[in-house]
Parts: C-alpha cells; structure tokens; sequence
C-alpha cells in the first residue's frame, strides 16, 4: 500500500510534464484526444494529491511520508530526485493539485488560440508545482520552480492582455533575479553546512553537528530571504505583481497567484529559517517591517484600484504580508498560520481570477466603474464572486480558513512584537473596504450605461458548468478546511513544533551582532524564553492546562 | 440523544437549512420558506426543551492546535445564555411566520429565507459560545447575515450602500474586538468564559481595563453604539421582517449579551465608560428620532437610544465598589438583561406593526402619508398601541418595569446619568405619540393609505402573541425559577426611591405624551417642528452630523490617501526606484547588448542553456 502512495507520488509530478511533451511534441491541434490527454494530465496530480493528504501520516524519524528516491547520475554531488511530504509541504501540494486541476479545467475550454500549446505549457507548470512540494531534495525543489516559471512568462508573452510584452519582460527579469539571488543562497547553504547531499533531511543532520557561523548565517540567509521575498511580493519588491497578473492569462493567473508565489514562502519557511536560524533571527524585525508594508501600503493601493484584475492581484500581494508576519515570528504558531493562510489564499486567490474573468466575458470590461448590477442577471455568479471575496477578506463563514491563518498568524504575532497586532489587524478593516466596495460595484445597485451598451443584443448567462465547477471544486475544499481545521493543521503542528518550538536556538542568537545595527536581544526572541520576559499570564496557563487535564 | 448532541443539532438544523435553500431550493420559494420554517420550529422547540427542562451544561471539542495555542468549538448554556435564547427562538419563529405573509410575493424569497435560517444559526452560535474566539466567529457570521439580508433588494442603490455601511462599520468595532481577544489570550493564557471567570476570582488585580475597553468595541458596533450606530438607520433599507428581527430584537442586542458575558473581564474604570457611552448614546438617538418622517427610522433610531439605555444600565452596575464589587456589578447585569428581553417583544411588535403597515400600504414608509390606519388595519392598531405604551414606560406593561429598574440604579449610582436617562424617557415618550398619532389618527393622507386592509392572520396572529408578551413580560410569574440567575440581580426600588423613581418615570412620561399630543395633534399632515422650528429640526434631523464626517472621511481622507499611496507605489517604487535601477543597468549594458535579440524565445533559450551549463559545470566539473 505505501509503495503504491510513493509511485503515486512521483507520477503526480511527472505525470503532467510527460503529458505535456506529447502535446507539444505529437500534433498541432487542439483536437478530441489532446483536450482528454490534457484533462487526465490535469486531474490525475490532483485526485493523488486528495488521496496522498488522506493516507499522510509522516515516519517520526525524519518528519516525512512517501519518501523515495530516484538515482539521477549526479549522486557524486549530492543531486538525486527524492521526494517525500511532510506536515508544513502537505498542504501545498494538496493546493497544488487542486488549483491546478481548476486552472486546467478552466483552460480547457477556453478560446484561446493555439489551445494545444498553451495546454502544454499548463501541464509543465502544474508537474512543476507539484514538484516543488514534494521534492525533499533543495536542488529539484529549485528545478521545479524553473519548470513551473518559465511557461508563465511564455503564457503571459503569447497569450496575455493588455500591456502582456511589458509585463512578460518586467516579470522575467525580477522573477529570475529572485529566482537567482535564492540559488545563490542555497548553494552557499549547501556548501557551508558541509552536507554531501542535497536533501533536507541529510542538510538538517549536517548542520546539527555543527552549525554554520553566525556572520555566514546573516549573509546566506539574507540572500535567501530577498531572494525568495522578491518572488512572493515583498514590499517593495511586489511592483511586478499586480502588473503581471493583469496581463496574465486567468488559468496562468491563477496557478501563479495562488501556488507558484508560495515557493518563496516556502522555502523560507521549509528550508531557510529552521537551517538557518540565527540568520534568520537577525533578520526577522525587518521582515516584519516590510511585511507591515505589504499589509497598510498594499492595503490602501488596492482600495485605489479600478480595474478588478489589478485589485485581486493588489489584494494577494496584501495578503502575502500576513504569511510573512507569521513567518516573522518565528514560532510554531506563527509559521503553522502563515502555512495555513497559505494555504487558504491560495484557494480563494485562485477562484477571485477565475471569477473575475467569468465578469470579465459578461461586462467587455476590467474596469469596476463601469460595472453595475450584474446580480440581477447572474445571481449566482454574483453568489460565488461575494462568497469568494469575503473569503478573501478573512470573513470566518466561507473564509473560515483564512480566518483560522489570520488569526493564528495574530496571536503568534502578539508574541514577537505587540505593537505589530494593531497595525496587522487594522489590515482586516482596509480589507473590508477594497473587497466590499467590489463586490458592490460589480454586482448591485442599477446598471450601468457603459454596460447596457456592452450588452445590448447579447444574452447574458448566469455562471455556465465550466465556470461553476473548478470554482466549486476550490470553494468545497476551502469550506472543508474552514470546518474541519485539524485535517490540516494537526500535520503542521506536528512539522512546525519540533522546527520552531525549541527555545535553545534563540539563546544563541541573544549573543549574535544581527545583520542590521540593532542586536538580536531586540529581535523578539529573548520575548520567546519562558524565564525572562514570559507574557504575563504564563504561570496561570499553565495552572490552567493543568486543570483542564483533570478535568478530563 | 445526550444533552450535547441535542445542543449541537439545535445549532445545526438552521445551518442545514440555509446550505439547502442556497444550493438546491433557488428557484422554489414556497419550498424554501417552508423548510426555513420548518427549521425555526424545531428551533423553537429544542430551546423551549433546554430552557425549561433546566439543562445547563459546558463542553467543548478541540478545533484546532499549533503547540500550546488551541482554539476549540464550545458550549456553555447557563441561564444567561438561555434567557437570550428565549427571546432568540419566541422572536425567530414568530418573524418567520410574518415572513410567509410579508414576502408572498418577492421574487428574491428563497434567498430570504436561506439569509433567516443563515442568521439563526449564527444568532445561537453567539448564545452557545463558551469561549471568546467562537464567540468572534458568530458574531462575524451574524454580521453576514445582517449584510446579506439588507441588501436585499440589492438593485437599490441605497439598500446595497446601507449593507456595505453595516458591514464596515461593524468590521470597525470588531478590529478593537480581535485585538480585545489577542490581548486577552496572551493576559489571561485562555480564552474560555468559564477559565477566565476562576483566574479574575482569584485575582481580581489581573483585570486590564484596555482589555475590557477593546472587548466593549464589540457592542459599540454591533449595538450601535455612538459612535458606531451610524449603520442602524440605513440598515432599514432590509425587508422589514429583518428589522424586526436582526436590528431591533435580537442581533443588536448580541453586543449587550456579551458584556453581561463576559462582566467579570470588565474593571470599573471601563464600567464608567461604558456607562457614559450608553447614556450618551440614549439620549442622542431619542433625540435624532424626533424629526425622522420614515416610520421605520424613528424605530432605528428608538432602537438605539433604547440600546444606550441597556448599555448605561450595565455600565451602572459597577459604581458602587465598597467591598461588595460581584453584587454590584451583577445588579447591572439583571437591569440590562431585564431591558434587552422585554425591548425584544415590544421592539419586534413595533416593527412588525410597522411592516404590516408598510405592506398594507404599498410600501408606502412616510408617516406623513399613512394616517386613519385606526379604522382600516384594527388588529395592526391595537397591537401597535400596546407595543408603544410598553416602550415608553405605561404603569403595568413590560417596558415600565425594566426601565424602572435601570432608572432606579441609576438613581442609587449617578445622578447625572439618571437625569439623562429621564431625559431619554421624556423624549421616547414624544416622538412615539407623534409617529402614533400621526398614522393611526386623522384621515388617509396617500392613496396608499386609504386602500389599506387589515393583513391575513399570518402577519396579525404573530402581533397578537408578541404584545402579549409586550404586557406580560415585566411581570414575576413570567420570571420562573428557571431564569433565577440574572432575574434574582434585577434591583428593586423599595420605599421612598420606588416612590421617587416611579414618580419621575411616570410623569416624564405623562409630560411628553401630552406635549406631543398638543404639539402635534391627531392626523397631522405636515411636521409642525419643521415649520415652526426650523433650525431645530433640521439640526435634529442631520442627526449631529455623524453621517456627514464619516463621508467625509471616506470621500476625502481615504479615497485621497489610497490614491496618494497609489501614486507613491507606482511612480516612486515602481517608476524611479525599480526603473531608474533598470535604467543604470542599461547603460552598463550597452556593451553586451548585442546578445540581446529582444525575443523573449530567445531569453527563454537562454535560460534553458544556463541551466544546462550549470548541470554540467554542476555534475562534471565541480
């Protein structure tokens, strides 16, 4: 039974990415059996990745399920395939799976032109995503990535909207510095731990013995940080963001959005930070900072926004803070949030671009003045678009997931820098503002001239079954998550506990000159020793877990 | 069935509902209010068996865990929780009756229906909760459902605005709310009701009055609570029913609900702000209330005056410290608890008189153009009356004792507020004769008006049984032992205060009835304060302005700002900054430029050889 779970594994990734080379290679239309090829290539990562979530339960040792490996001829320097899940890559390859199967779904039956190659290039990106989770090896985790990337920048370049050849090339190039500074990094890692293997797991024994100086450590973990902050939309670093998933096409848009922009993330979070850790402590107040940036500057930008593509894609840039709060504390509550928001954004950021282009077909226009009463003629569209957004916004109901991350990532918050809630909460009300006023502007009050002129003489269907499907298979899973929590989160805390909970790490880096001109002392951590500045009601909790286990 | 599984299918049965109607029943109305109906009636039932057959419990799942932190999905049903109760499933199920009458013909039914059974469930999800992050939760949920079912008729411009308003503004009083709960969580190490009550007994020093401040932001949103009460009037754009239900008697009064729950986290430094802020709240709201002409604004407005009142009597409860402090603050509790079931029945009476009124009349909402509605609607009138004589305080209906019990603590507590809270009664007094006078008396002053007709028994049997709860329900015997936890801290005048308070209530009221009967008079045709004072009424009626600095905050401080953001990002981040450096390194490159074909196939090829080389130098050289 396990062996099959492991092959299933490895052919959820490669599964995609064969079936996409015989699209591109045998034939040039999109005929019958390309579209049922690419359907199967779609569907398959995504059904393993349900049943890899249902059958998870990691090897205590390592932290890991699945864990195989396929020889590659490079073991002299440490590269081999392996692959393997555990608690904190679980979630997002479920996520990838599943928004992949949507976006594919969506592209099927799309009009774009030359459908077989852009097929294609989907089913590279999603064996590309599904790669990056479940690769236990740094370096396939950073091939993937490149697999998933480069057939964005070809989608958006061919097959984009407005402005698509500025966007392709703002894209390419800040994506593939990021992309490169984050090599950089992990080679350094890679060299510095002495490890003769590439794998987390033989990088995490490495450096358990001895661990990399603490000067080397701020500078490694400084390369992977603005690495990898540049490819999840750190402020500043977020300009290309908003810009390219406006030009994006909506299956690109939303497979990027939603999965492909957590590989920073996750890498940081997987790979950076528990490797690293006094580095990262020494950098973690100005994450913090910037990613305060990302909440109240991105938050007001996306209030500005007209044009609902640019809005959704503002918002998740928005949102990507509160990953990076989460992450800024570095304790099991804040990363186990930030994973769980992931997580749950990537789902509702997906289904936004989804939604947003069915408005798209229906009012000829991004542009939200324009809009005006479309619940009338599709109120359930309408239905999904306000359920999508309140979700977005954190709203617990259909949201209930997102507001499980939001408020985790709050309370872990709480802990590293109080001052640092208010601001962070604030973020909810601004949000409140952006999504509402959208959901008004598009859907109620009376419609507008600019679209009675667009409409007249066209029908204008409610949402059709291929709109409705990929959009309800996000919607369940974000529901089921929402309502059953522990599904997920009981394999993450399991994962975060033992990388974030320990208390030795911070002790070190009390004593380590950070990478900035203040000292570690002031980065949080010493907050985190139970003996020194324990929150005030530590001593009652503790009486008080204690009562509750006789209560029991 | 054990005790737990009956509380948690309660909760569930109107969730079933709802997903139901929203997924299978969209089109079949009739269907859809049926099952709705059908929900509420197991509703009512289940609670009616949990009330009276004495079952009071506590228990909770695990939701959720990351190392020490563990949110969990809980329950605690004491005889607070099942007092609100009461007034949650009596109310609901009567308001769903009236619905069937109310919105035979909307073609938006089912969707209604699913938003009723939605809001049921997330009202009881607030009754249940045991701790405060459940509590959150729900109280977000409500708040969907409130935006859901005013906007309604969302093709109106103004009902789609009311319900953003309604959600923003309350979303604005749950920010201090969230941040209330984080700080809790970190001061106290919980966040379940029944821990937190055990650490303030032991210590009562632990208590922070931030923390009781930021939780008391919940009820300024949800109660409407000035400043936050903004959104209460424009929410009467929702179908009248809802009114009835959501802003008068149940969801608006969650915020005075959850201080009562949560009193032992409150100091008394907090208590007096609290109380201010209710007092202050009261006597605004009666006095905006004066010159609104919409009848269902000038119950808005009534509503939150009356909220103030139970808000202040909370409030109250607090200022007598010397060494009895639990008493005290328990006698508060009782005087708003007391309030908040009573304004229920004759809030909810009112306003469903109101719709019947309204659906009477064609949607017609003027006072000034209904009138004789006495002689036409007899059933509607009556009811209406009681339901007017108990909210403004006449000797042996309902509202006279529960104000009399809030006037008489603050009498014995602070005299300044319980001259203002005479005040309020004085005016409750006035502005409710003259929207009575004014409908009911004199002739039809619309077409409208003169055609209405008594409505089926469907809408006129729920106001039967709602003013006899109107009546009956300030009295002992309908206070049975059940209930003895909050009804045993009621405080009671004795002697000569009763002599006084009595006195006072009952001659603010005599004087405001009178002085609007003279003022007014029967079946007036035009608002005689707006054609003799002007000045005055149009002061009143700008209601102090509130709306008018909120638009202007949103019209000219955010919009201005997140464009002046906006501006900032695009040209400073991503123009000079990020383009200026692309800038430089285009001069720089100027030499290797000729590798550049500008197709993007070939930068793609490009890649593809680098990540070839790097394998090779990687696998063979290194």
């Amino acid at each position: 039974m396990a062996e099959i779970s492991e092959s299933l594994l490895q052919l959820s990734v490669f599964v995609p990415i064969i079936f996409g080379g015989i699209l591109l290679l045998f034939g040039t239309s999109a005929n019958v059996f390309a579209r049922k090829l690419a359907f199967v290539g779609f569907l398959f990562p995504a059904l393993v990745s349900l049943w890899l979530w249902f059958a998870f339960s990691p090897d205590p040792e390592t932290g890991y399920a699945f864990l195989t490996e396929v020889p590659t001829g490079l073991g002299i320097v440490g590269i081999s395939l392996k692959l393997g899940l555990n608690g904190i890559s679980l979630p997002l390859f479920v996520l990838a799976g599943v928004a992949g199967f949507a976006a594919g779904f969506y592209a099927l039956v799309s009009p774009a032109e030359r459908l077989r190659q852009y097929l294609a290039l989907l089913l590279f990106m999603h064996g590309g995503l599904m790669g990056i989770f479940a690769s236990v090896d740094v370096f396939f985790f950073y091939f993937f990535h490149e697999i998933a990337l480069i057939p964005t920048f070809l989608m958006i370049g061919i097959w984009g909207g407005r402005e698509r050849h500025y966007a392709a090339m703002k894209m390419t190039i800040y994506l593939s510095l990021g992309a490169l500074l984050s090599l950089v990094g992990l080679i350094a890692l890679y060299v510095q731990s002495g490890a003769t293997s590439f794998d987390i797991i033989s990088l995490k024994n490495a450096l358990e013995g001895q661990s990399i100086g603490s000067v080397a450590q701020r500078h490694t973990f400084a390369l992977l940080l603005f690495g990898f902050g540049i490819l999840v939309s750190l402020w500043p670093f977020h300009t290309w963001a908003a810009l390219g998933y406006g030009a994006a096409p909506t299956s690109a848009a939303m497979l990027h959005a939603g999965v492909l922009k957590k590989f920073g993330l996750y890498g940081l979070i997987q790979i950076g930070a528990p490797l690293l850790p006094e580095g990262a402590a020494s950098w973690m107040y100005l994450l913090a900072l910037l990613a305060l940036g990302n909440v109240i500057v991105i938050g007001f930008v996306t209030v500005a926004q007209r044009d609902l593509k640019q809005m959704i894609g503002f918002s998740s840039v928005m949102h990507m803070g509160y990953c990076f709060l989460g992450l800024a504390c570095l304790s099991a509550v804040g990363v186990g949030g930030a994973v769980i928001l992931m997580f749950a954004h990537g789902l509702t950021v997906a289904l936004l671009f989804l939604l947003g282009n069915c408005i798209y077909q229906r009012t000829g226009t991004f542009d939200m003045r324009e809009m005006g009463g479309l619940a009338r003629k599709a109120p359930v569209l309408a239905a999904f678009f306000v359920t999508a957004m309140l979700a977005s916004i954190g709203l617990p109901g259909p949201g209930l997931a997102n507001f499980w991350g939001e408020l985790t990532v709050f309370i872990g918050l709480w802990q590293y820098r109080e001052w640092m809630v208010v601001p962070a909460v604030f973020g909810v009300v601004i949000s409140a503002v952006y999504g509402l006023r959208a959901a008004g502007n598009i859907f109620f009050g009376e419609e507008t001239d600019e679209f009675r002129k667009a409409s007249k003489g066209k029908t204008i269907h409610d949402i059709l079954w291929f709109e409705r499907t990929p959009a309800l298979v996000l919607l369940a899973l974000l529901i089921l998550v929402g309502l059953w929590p522990r599904s997920l989160t009981d394999g993450i805390n399991e994962t975060v506990a033992p990388m974030y909970g320990g208390g030795d790490v911070a002790i070190e880096a009390a004593d380590a000159t950070p990478g900035s001109a203040e000292g570690a002392a002031s980065y949080g951590f010493a907050e985190r020793l139970p003996t020194c500045c324990a929150p005030p009601g530590t001593e009652v909790r503790t009486a008080i877990k204690m009562d509750n286990h006789s209560h029991e | 069935m054990s005790v737990e599984h009956l509380i948690v299918i309660l909760l569930l049965v109107p969730f079933v509902s709802a997903g139901l109607i929203g997924a299978f029943l969209r089109r079949r109305g009739e269907l859809a209010a049926a099952v709705s109906l059908a929900a509420a009636a197991v509703v009512l039932i289940g609670s009616l068996y949990l009330i009276f057959g004495n079952i009071r419990e506590e228990f909770s799942y695990d939701w959720m865990t990351f190392g020490e932190y563990t949110v969990s999905m809980g329950f605690y049903f004491n005889d607070l929780a099942a007092l609100l109760l009461f007034v949650v499933a009596v109310v609901g199920f009567l308001i769903h009756v009236f619905s069937l009458g109310y919105m035979k013909d909307d073609p938006g039914k089912a969707r209604y229906f699913a938003g009723l059974s939605l809001f049921m469930f997330s009202m009881m999800g607030i009754v249940f909760a045991n701790n405060l992050i459940m509590m959150f939760i729900f109280w977000e949920l409500v708040g969907l459902s409130s935006f859901l079912l005013i906007n309604h008729y969302y093709h109106k411009p103004s009902a789609a605005a009311a319900a953003k308003k309604a959600f923003i503004v309350n979303r604005l009083g749950d920010f201090g709310f969230l941040l209330g709960i984080i700080w809790s969580y970190w001061h106290f190490g919980t966040l379940n009701l029944f821990e937190m009550e055990a650490l303030v007994g032991a210590d009562p020093e632990i208590l922070h009055v931030g923390i009781g401040l930021l939780l008391f932001c919940s009820a300024l949103g949800k109660s409407g609570q000035i400043p936050l009460h903004v959104w209460l009037p424009d929410a009467m754009e929702g179908p009248t029913p809802v009114s009835a239900l959501i802003h008068a008697a149940t969801m608006v009064a969650a915020g005075i609900y959850l201080l009562c729950r949560i009193f032992f986290l409150i100091p008394p430094d907090a208590m007096a702000v609290i109380m201010w802020v209710g007092a202050l709240t009261a006597v605004l709201g009666s006095l905006c209330a004066i010159t609104q002409t919409d009848i269902k604004k000038i119950l808005a407005y009534s509503t939150i005056s009356q909220l103030g009142y139970m808000v202040a009597a909370f409030g109250l409860g607090a200022l007598v410290l010397d060494g009895e402090t639990g008493t005290a603050i328990q006698a508060g509790i009782g005087a708003a608890m007391f309030h908040l079931v009573t304004h229920g029945f004759f809030k909810a009476l009112l306003f469903l008189g109101a719709g019947s009124v309204i659906h009477a009349c064609h949607h017609e909402q003027s006072i000034y153009r209904m009138g004789g509605l006495r002689v036409t609607m007899p059933i509607t009138f009556a009811t209406f009356t009681i339901g007017v004589l108990a909210l403004i305080g006449m000797p042996g209906l309902a509202g006279f004792f529960s104000k009399d019990a809030i006037l008489y603590l603050a009498w014995a507590n602070s005299k300044a507020v319980f001259v203002i809270l005479a005040l309020t009664a004085l005016l409750t007094a006035f502005y409710m004769t003259r929207l009575w006078l004014t409908a009911f008396f004199g002739e039809a002053k619309s077409e409208a008006a003169s055609d209405a007709r008594e409505n089926g028994w469907v809408m006129t049997g729920p106001l039967v049984i709602l003013a006899i709860f109107s009546v009956l329900a300030g009295y002992e015997f309908m206070h049975p032992a059940i209930f003895h936890d909050i009804m045993m801290h009621v405080p009671h005048a004795e002697g000569g205060d009763f002599a006084l308070v009595a006195g006072v209530s009952i001659s603010v009221l005599v004087a405001g009835l009178v002085a609007a009967w003279l003022f007014y008079g029967a079946g007036a045709r035009k608002d005689r304060l707006e054609q003799h004072r002007p000045a005055i009424h149009s002061f009143l009626a700008r209601a102090f302005f509130f709306d008018d600095v909120y638009d202007w905050y949103v019209v000219k401080v955010q919009q201005r700002f997140s464009s002046l953001i906006n501006f900032f990002d695009h040209i400073v981040i991503s123009g000079l900054i990020v383009r200026g450096a692309a800038g430089i390194i285009g001069f720089v490159s100027l030499g290797i430029k000729s590798a550049q074909t500008g197709s993007l196939h070939g930068y793609v090829y490009w890649i593809f050889l680098g990540v070839v080389l790097m394998w090779l130098f990687v696998g063979f050289i290194l």
